[in-house]
């Protein structure tokens, strides 16, 4: 029954990326030149009683004030699987009309998934939908692969991943994880957005229940400073000299679709019902919490003094190649000068020798599935041997063990390892 | 006057390092919620479910345990919360299964003493509230704070 020759080929010729982030999901056909990316959440409406979105059928809501999320991760990692079925259901039905078992899949899973959810995973995606292979790998995996692809002559890349739950820093020596020397520091986009809500709902307006508003605010308005104190100063300033502040008018969903900012010293608002937010220091503050965690109280190291951190327990020989090779990637690198902070604080504590550099993609969020797509061509071509995917049959000889075993063991290196 | 005032904010009850601590738990317990209301659609189903309860016997009971399908057995297997995925790996640590973990990935503390910014507007702090511990920047900042949240969010 079984053709032991293609054992260790993918069954299919056709491979689909799936980037299964916890606040958006970045799928697509390999052949495709980007992702979709799909609220990885179900929706509710204080008006529609009796109806959940899925996904991107958020776009159909007209009204997105209170709207209420149901997500299939907490803290990071999936667990709520009857949420996370009803989106991948309607997304490989009715979004993408796919019919999983003519495709290899190559997902991700955050850093030390836990067992029991790598195991579900597995039996979700085999048995219930019936991929034709599947190849389960971390997105800085994908990433890392996808700057190898970029720049070969480099040996090892640190991937910094800032996303929705969290921050990893990972570093990489040829495709491979250091697990024993990554770090992950518990700040991600949802607290940034969670805190921006806090501080605006005690200063100014109640917008505790606006997640979804807020979210765009942060977006829309927040950068990241490249002198804190210098910026505090500008904010402090009155009208004229202050070139921080600004208004932002939020969305009422009925005459204003999309909250955005005021221009500066345009006309006095329109109309009396716009609703205003005024935003100071609020701008650079939000995201100056990647940066010193310990602004809001939590004991660990910001993104800088961790990359610098990582580097230093890894074997000695890499440090150079890893800190002229930074990659910086996640939806939560995106806030303007992001890149440039990293590389200054970075430069100021490593040790003067190296060489820093730090690379940033114009769309920091797609580059796992960038790289998963490059993986998925170049598995194709045989080359390399990155691709670490198991087939149907080979799930139902080895089972799981088999799973864990090329989905593990193949993709780390531990520092034992290394030589 | 000044007398007065002295006295006033000598009265103010001093919160001990016990429920400071609970409080900045629960300021990060929020940082992490998905939503700050309930469901919209919680109380809807409430209902149905009050309207329905009283009329489940032990028989009913049993027949929905029949009928149960494949998904609701997932269900029990998978079932996991974020907590029990700790406590999994905690007893799978007893059990001498070794090598980087969730728990060994947590960032170090960072080496930089704290910058603090006042509560009320965000400013460069260089005070604490005496009560409950709260940076604040001036006497303006001190007086919002102390009318605002200072005792209140203790209970
Ligand atoms: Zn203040
Ligand atoms: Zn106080």
């Amino acid at each position: 029954m079984i053709d032991h020759t293609h054992l260790n080929m993918a069954a299919s010729s056709t491979t689909l990326v799936l980037d299964n982030g916890a606040s958006s999901l970045k799928i697509g056909i390999e052949k495709e030149t980007e992702p979709v990316s799909v609220p990885n959440c179900i929706t509710r409406t204080k008006t529609e009683r009796r109806k959940s979105f899925i996904g991107n059928q958020l776009d159909d809501i007209k009204d997105l004030s209170g709207l209420y999320y149901l997500l299939p991760f907490q803290k990071g990692y999936l667990v709520n699987w009857d949420t996370q079925r009803q989106i991948w259901d309607h997304v490989y039905q009715s979004l993408l009309k796919i019919t999983p078992s003519d495709l290899n899949l190559i997902v991700t899973e955050p850093p030390f998934n836990f067992q029991s959810v790598r195991d579900a995973m597995i039996e979700v995606l085999f048995e219930e939908y019936g991929f034709s292979s599947l190849t389960l790998t971390l997105p800085s995996s994908l990433s890392s692969f996808h700057q190898l692809m970029e720049y070969p002559e480099r040996p090892c890349t640190l991937v910094v991943d800032s996303g929705y739950s969290f921050t990893h820093v990972v570093p990489y020596y040829r495709g491979k994880a250091l697990l024993e020397s990554t770090l992950r520091i518990d700040v991600g986009g949802k607290l940034l957005t969670n805190h921006l809500k806090e501080i605006i709902s005690y200063r100014q307006l109640n917008v505790m229940d606006e997640t979804y508003v807020m979210n765009q605010v942060k977006e829309d308005v927040c950068f990241v400073s490249q002198d804190l104190y210098t910026d505090m100063r500008k904010a402090r300033g009155k009208q004229d000299t202050n070139t921080i502040s600004l208004d932002y008018v939020l969305p009422d969903f009925t005459s204003v679709k999309t909250g955005y900012i005021l221009p500066k010293g345009g006309k006095q608002h329109g109309t009396s019902e716009e609703q205003i937010l005024r935003i100071g220091n609020e701008r650079f503050s939000i995201p100056e919490i990647l940066f010193n965690p310990s602004d809001v109280g939590i004991h660990q190291m910001g993104i800088p003094e961790a990359i610098v951190h990582c580097i230093s327990t890894t074997p000695k020989p890499m440090h150079r190649y890893l800190y002229s090779n930074i990659l910086v990637t996640g939806g939560s690198t995106r806030f303007p000068g992001f890149r440039e902070r990293v590389l200054t604080d970075v430069r100021k504590l490593a040790p003067d020798t190296y060489p820093v550099d730090v690379t940033q993609h114009d769309r920091p969020d797609l580059v796992p599935w960038l790289g998963g797509q490059k993986l998925a061509q170049e598995g194709r071509e045989g080359a390399g041997g990155h691709l670490q995917s198991v087939t149907q049959s080979e799930y139902k000889e080895g089972g799981l063990a088999q799973c864990h075993k090329k989905f593990y063991d193949n993709q780390i290196i531990l520092h034992s390892n290394y030589n | 006057m000044s007398g007065s005032k002295t006295r006033s904010s000598s009265d103010r009850r001093i919160l001990d390092e016990g429920t400071r601590m609970r409080r900045h738990k629960r300021q990060l317990e929020a940082l992490e919620k998905d939503n700050h209301h309930d469901d919209p659609h919680a109380s809807f189903a409430h209902l149905l479910n009050k309207v329905k309860l009283p009329s489940f016997s032990d028989g009913t009971e049993k027949k929905r345990r029949k009928t149960r399908s494949n998904a609701d057995h997932f269900k029990q297997r998978f079932r996991k919360t974020f907590q029990s995925l700790l406590e999994e790996l905690a007893t799978n640590n007893n059990n001498n299964v070794k090598g980087p973990s969730y728990l060994t990935a947590a960032a170090p503390p960072s080496k930089f003493p704290p910058r603090h910014f006042c509560a009320v507007c965000g400013f460069p702090s260089s005070y604490k509230c005496v009560s409950c511990g709260t940076r604040y920047c001036c006497t303006r900042c001190l007086g919002t704070h102390q009318d605002t949240r200072c005792l209140k969010w203790t209970v």
